[in-house]
């Protein structure tokens, strides 16, 4: 009786040396972002059970910390690269999910105690011979995790071409695809999806130390501590070491998590100034070249849409009854699915097939063309059907076939007819073309995106992005008016 | 020599003629009449076969359409005939997107394959025959009533027709134009052009007719 009220008393008094913020304890939730897609072994989805929720060893840990911190822990699911962002705008409380304390991301939150210890694992391609390391890589292209450590590495190595993914799975995915020759990772990741990636070759040692850790809100130095203690304990008492081991993730190295020059390391962020210098023409030049690419893969996609577009308007008046079928169908899919799912089908669905492997830009395009394309051919069908019958009849008359008085007759007045939506249809296709971004095409939006998340300045950056694409619409729109303009004075 | 041997068209049950035989003889001006309705416009989209003839032949020698030939077969036939035959329609017909050299010009250069500078120099030629020597730059948004249907004469003789069929080529003009357009049609009548002519305008018909057609 005695000893269970000594290990009551002893419970209140561990609870009680672990002081939460009293805005936490009223809130009664602490909730914690991380990014599920690709996540293993931090956050992830179990193929084997997915309804089950996330597994993985950060899950452990965020139920250890809510058990000693007395709340509850609720996770929140943002994309890896904004997490920084999402936690500043207040949709999560912490974020926790293999972050690592990079310059960019000190000046803008605060970080706990380093929870964990690790290193860089270079992985090439099977064909890939004779690499030993980074250096050997160089006129390569190697893909990386955007925003992670291993993209601040790479980018360290300037002979290297670095392609930034989304997440690490689809990074590999392109070194097995051979669109890169190989890929640079956090270790505990490159070690958990080598079981879906067993033609992948770890080359070299592990190198490089870094430390995933726990970040909060600026002005949050409470919460940060109360963190700090949580996983001063969790290393003391073993239970770390437990959850790592489960995972195999514990390496030598971890031992170290609690000396104090580790435990400190981040400890003098305590004045968490503005943004991180940034060298604005260096920043202006990247934003300009990103909105070239963006203007040069929309007027190409956009060429090729009108010009598929018109055949299948066409193929659905005058084609053959199977044909009429198949433009309808075309149509129909194209517009009835979103331009996201296509493009990644085109891109990492085509490219597990042999032959079929597009690169990332003509990925792109093809896939805003063909999209596009069935809303062309929308447009030019109502146009075709707008003409007059009897201006066919006079052409039939003439002694024109079919096919000239389309080409000659039709088809012309149809396109004057259709250059209005046509234009509005090209600057809506401008501004989607940054979907391409999800298949690491670094464009304009994604250009200011990167930028934006290494310096923090948002709006700014965000102004000037806005700026660049409406000094290439606003002028586009305004050609086309003075055209549409130049034709009505002729021929209304 | 088009002729048409017991030709028959109907619209549903309403049989609009039957067993109708006609002839257009080179350098004569054949001229339709009838109230609205009796199938004269019909009768005469019939002869370059913008309509189909339900029974009965049509012949422009050496081409031969019978009625009920397979839809292949029949576009070759009547694009053939179509190229040997020029239409002119009481709305004109222009086409917008081009001016009016490049009206006249499309049918030689596409279906005959004459090289521009011919084209063009023969097209100018025509619009001189039709009053409209000056407008070869305009568009057909700013030309008259009149001037619309002199240029689409000037377009229908351009690939030099055997025949020129004209459908009420003046029943959507004011006065002015309408004599303007029947000086043009006397004088290719007095060149010794064939004519075949709709109009329900029963004294143009009657002072144009070396041939009249009455429908019932």
């Amino acid at each position: 009786m005695l000893r269970l009220l000594a290990c009551l008393l002893f419970a209140a008094a561990a609870i009680a040396q672990l002081p939460l913020p009293q805005r936490y304890r009223d809130a009664g939730v602490l909730r914690w972002g991380s990014d599920a897609e690709g996540g293993a072994p931090f956050v992830f989805l179990d193929s084997a059970h997915p309804d089950r929720g996330e597994i993985g060893f950060e899950v452990d840990l965020a139920h250890e910390l809510g058990r000693l911190l007395g709340i509850e822990m609720r996770r929140v699911q943002a994309p890896f690269g904004n997490l920084v962002q999402v936690l500043q705008r207040g949709d999560c409380d912490l974020a926790m999910n293999g972050l690592e304390p990079t310059q960019s991301r000190r000046s803008q939150v605060r970080f706990t105690r380093p929870y964990y210890i690790f290193q860089q694992q270079l992985s090439v391609g099977p064909g890939i011979t004779g690499v030993r390391g980074l250096d050997d890589l160089d006129g390569k292209r190697v893909g990386v995790l955007g925003e992670s450590q291993s993209h601040k590495l790479l980018l360290e190595h300037p002979g290297i071409e670095t392609v930034v993914y989304e997440s690490n799975v689809t990074a590999y995915e392109d070194v097995i695809n051979g669109r890169t020759a190989g890929s640079l990772a956090d270790l505990p990741i490159a070690r958990a999806l080598r079981p879906m990636f067993p033609q992948l070759v770890d080359v070299g040692e592990p190198f490089g130390e870094d430390y995933y850790c726990i970040a909060v809100r600026a002005g949050e130095a409470d919460l940060q501590q109360a963190l700090d203690a949580a996983l001063g304990v969790l290393f003391g008492n073993g239970t770390l070491e437990r959850i790592y081991r489960k995972w195999d993730l514990w390496v030598p190295a971890e031992a170290r998590l609690g000396e104090d020059s580790i435990a400190q390391r981040f400890a003098n962020d305590a004045v968490v100034g503005g943004a991180g210098d940034m060298d604005w023409g260096e920043a202006l030049v990247m934003l300009g070249r990103g909105a070239l690419r963006t203007m040069g893969i929309s007027v190409v996609s956009f060429v090729l849409a009108v010009l598929l577009g018109l055949v299948v308007a066409l193929v659905r008046l005058h084609g053959p009854r199977p044909l009429r079928w198949c433009a309808v169908a075309y149509v129909e899919l194209l517009r009835g699915t979103p331009i996201l799912v296509q493009m990644l089908l085109l891109y990492y669905g085509l490219g597990q097939i042999e032959g079929l492997r597009l690169d990332a830009v003509t990925a792109g395009i093809l896939g805003l063309s063909l999209n596009y394309a069935a809303y062309e051919a929308e447009v030019y069908r109502g146009a075709l059907s707008a003409i007059p019958r009897a201006q066919r009849e006079a052409a039939s008359a003439l002694g024109l076939t079919t096919a000239q008085s389309l080409r000659f007759v039709i088809v012309p007045q149809a396109l004057r007819l259709s250059l209005a939506p046509s234009t509005n249809d090209f600057i809506a296709l401008f501004k989607d073309s940054s979907i391409v971004m999800v298949i690491t095409v670094v464009e304009l939006t994604k250009q200011y995106q990167m930028l934006a998340n290494a310096s923090g300045r948002f709006i700014v950056l965000g102004l000037v992005t806005s700026g660049l694409y409406l000094a290439m619409s606003l002028p586009l729109a305004y050609l086309a008016r003075r055209f549409e303009r130049r034709l009505d004075r002729d021929h209304a | 020599m088009i002729e048409l041997r017991g030709v028959g068209k109907r619209f549903g049950d309403r049989v609009l003629f039957e067993g109708l035989d006609l002839d257009l003889v080179p350098g004569k001006t054949t001229v339709i009449m009838g109230r609205s309705g009796s199938g004269k416009s019909t009768l005469l989209r019939l002869i370059n076969q913008l309509e189909r003839h339900d029974t009965g032949t049509v012949r422009l020698s050496p081409i031969e359409i019978p009625a009920g030939l397979p839809h292949g077969e029949w576009v070759r036939q009547a694009t053939a005939l179509r190229r040997r035959t020029g239409m002119v329609f009481q709305g004109f017909q222009l086409f917008p997107h081009l001016c009016v050299l490049d009206n006249v010009t499309l049918a030689p250069r596409t279906v005959q394959g004459v090289a521009r500078a011919v084209a063009e120099q023969k097209a100018r030629a025509l619009l001189e025959l039709v009053g409209m020597g000056e407008a070869v730059d305009r568009f057909p948004a700013r030309l008259s009533g009149g001037e619309a249907q002199r240029v689409a004469i000037a377009r229908a003789l351009a690939t030099e027709p055997e025949v020129l069929l004209l459908d009420e080529p003046t029943s959507a003009l004011d006065p002015a134009s309408t004599a303007s357009v029947v000086a043009v049609i006397q004088d290719l009548k007095q060149r010794g052009f064939t004519l075949a002519m709709v109009t329900h305008d029963p004294e143009l018909g009657q002072s144009l007719a070396d041939h009249l057609v009455e429908l019932k």
